[in-house]
């Protein structure tokens, strides 16, 4: 059924354009070009480009922390016209409150929905547990290592229940081995919870490995150059199996390639 | 899968007397020589080298004596509430003004441009220089001192918080806006707790400022208090009364600090780990 399917897109971006000011030298910037892609429920989608391709532009005009002027997005058949709980999103760097502990952290959402405490308290221990801060609730910020700030805001946007969940380069900030066990938690966590995801990224096997599908950036102004689909099924996404994978391994290259062409030469 | 557990709060170690340890640790046992090496100095002096000790330096056995007469007379704790009362009322009016001042201009930047030449300029009229003319309005009365000790406590309290407010990451108020948070609830949540290191500070700040101007005030303006006794003390030779005045202050404002003030800053900062000391 045609309504079906149109639910069924949880995110809508068409004909989306955007110019905007230089801060320092005043010149226009053309940052997105007649951007158009389509996220489905429980998807896990991906958006990789070169540097400066507009990436985090696009985040938060969907967001709707910066206004569009020119093109659309929906977000379950709405228009978004500011910021909303129906999108949460998780930050590059950390954005979790200092004086909050990572309980009050994680259940701020709900605190601002108005949900009465005990109802409020049961959701956010599952949230906890989930991301796997059990025995943490009542540390602060300042207390947890840069990984775990990550799972308290990735547990925060979990819990206020958003429709569509948006990452900015959420792992970029970490150390190596900590973004290796990340990734496979988010990965165990979207199974879990079937989210719809957009996650943006400049890292292409961190793509490749989290994605069900990738869009893949030209260099600014931002247009979307290709799609890559990545057919291997999630419950197999551990790092050690999917580096001898050739699912993994082609639609990597294949990306990689995508991206390269993409990077200038002066870039290195 | 993941299986990370709470490490153990680390173990608080016995002592017989941890409060004696921690004063001695801290500096405690130099601090106490070098008061009895003062306190043998001004005797030295008072007794041996200046003439007329009682209208020029008393000894501290004198200063000790006069506090002794005023505690029985019962003036000492008079004037000493009459002073703290006073600094009360003007910092807390002072600081219910310059919080909510402060929070404004930091939001609000065409605000900030507008009042801050106006500022300035008044920042460099201290309290005292303010007197004379707010005794022209009100006479010596405790309205007068109480206004003095607001107006003295309102800058550093207002140009504090607005540099707090100011300094609060912008990722913050985005999250909030994501999670659906309204304005006030941004207020609330990110902006006050935001600026609250910067409000202990100036508010540190600010009483400081605030007990200097109480003094101060009191001089020209009080009909009680500390620094009323002193300068009254003063036009009739009781230099001992002078001296124990000055030394209240000082103990007075040690104590305060110590109690109350730093206390206050160390409990919500530091736990947040706002301020790493």
């Amino acid at each position: 059924m045609e309504g079906n399917a149109v639910m069924r897109e949880k995110l809508i971006v068409e004909g989306l354009s955007h110019h905007y000011p230089d801060e320092y030298t005043g010149m226009d910037i053309h940052a997105l070009d007649n951007v158009n892609l389509k996220v489905t429920e429980g998807e896990f989608a991906a958006v990789v480009g070169p540097s400066g391709c507009g990436k985090t532009t696009l985040l938060n005009i969907l967001a709707g922390l910066l206004p569009h002027k020119v093109g659309s997005v929906r977000v379950d058949g709405h228009e978004v016209k500011g910021p909303g709980p129906d999108r949460g999103v998780v930050f590059q760097e950390h954005a979790i409150l200092p004086w909050r502990t990572v309980e009050r952290n994680i259940g701020h959402g709900l605190e601002i929905q108005g949900l009465p405490a005990p109802e409020r308290k049961r959701r956010v221990q599952e949230f906890v547990d989930l991301v796997g801060l059990t025995g943490f609730e009542n540390r602060y910020p300042h207390e947890l290592s840069g990984g775990m700030k990550q799972r308290v805001a990735l547990a925060r946007t979990l819990c206020a229940n958003p429709v569509v969940m948006l990452m900015d380069e959420p792992f970029a900030a970490v150390d190596a081995q900590t973004r290796i066990t990340l990734q496979e938690e988010l990965n165990r966590i979207a199974i879990a919870t079937r989210k719809t995801i957009l996650f943006i990224t400049h890292n292409v096997d961190e793509a490749a490995f989290l994605g069900d599908r990738c869009f893949i950036f030209t260099r600014r102004p931002g247009k979307l150059k290709a799609t890559v689909k990545i057919n291997l099924p999630r419950e197999s996404r551990v790092w050690k199996n999917a580096v001898a994978d050739p699912a993994f391994t082609g639609a990597r290259d294949e990306i990689l390639s995508l991206v390269r062409e993409e990077v200038r030469d002066d870039d290195g | 899968m993941t299986t990370v557990s709470a490490p153990a709060a680390p173990a608080r170690r016995d002592r017989k007397h941890p409060r004696l340890h921690r004063f001695l640790h801290q500096g405690g046992l130099e601090l106490a020589c070098v008061l009895l090496g003062g306190l043998a100095l001004w005797s030295f002096l008072s007794h041996v080298v200046i003439p007329r000790p009682d209208r020029y330096l008393p000894s501290p056995g004198s200063v000790v004596f006069s506090s002794a007469d005023m505690l029985w007379k019962g003036l000492l704790p008079d004037f000493v509430t009459n002073t703290v009362w006073r600094l009360l009322i003007g910092s807390g009016l002072g600081l219910g003004v310059g919080i909510p001042f402060g929070i404004l201009l930091g939001l609000n930047r065409t605000v900030s441009d507008m009042f801050y030449p106006i500022l300035n300029f008044f920042q460099s009229i201290s309290g005292i220089a303010l007197l004379p003319i707010v005794m022209i309005w009100w006479g010596t009365s405790e309205q007068t001192v109480i206004f003095v000790i607001l107006y003295t406590v309102l800058f550093p309290i207002s140009f504090n918080v607005l540099v707090g407010v100011r300094s609060i990451p912008r990722i913050y108020i985005n999250a909030l806006r994501t999670l659906g948070a309204s304005r006030l609830q941004i207020a609330r949540d990110v902006i006050l707790p935001g600026a609250l290191p910067s409000i202990a500070t100036g508010a540190r700040l600010g009483i400081g400022f605030g007990w200097r101007a109480v003094i101060a005030g009191e001089m020209l303006a009080g009909q009680r208090g500390l620094g009323w006794m002193i300068f009254t003390a003063q036009q009739v030779d009781l230099t001992a009364q002078v001296i124990l005045g000055m030394t209240l202050i000082g103990i007075m404002w040690i104590v305060l600090d110590r109690y109350l003030l730093r206390p206050l800053e160390a409990d919500t900062i530091q736990r947040w780990g706002l301020v790493q000391r």
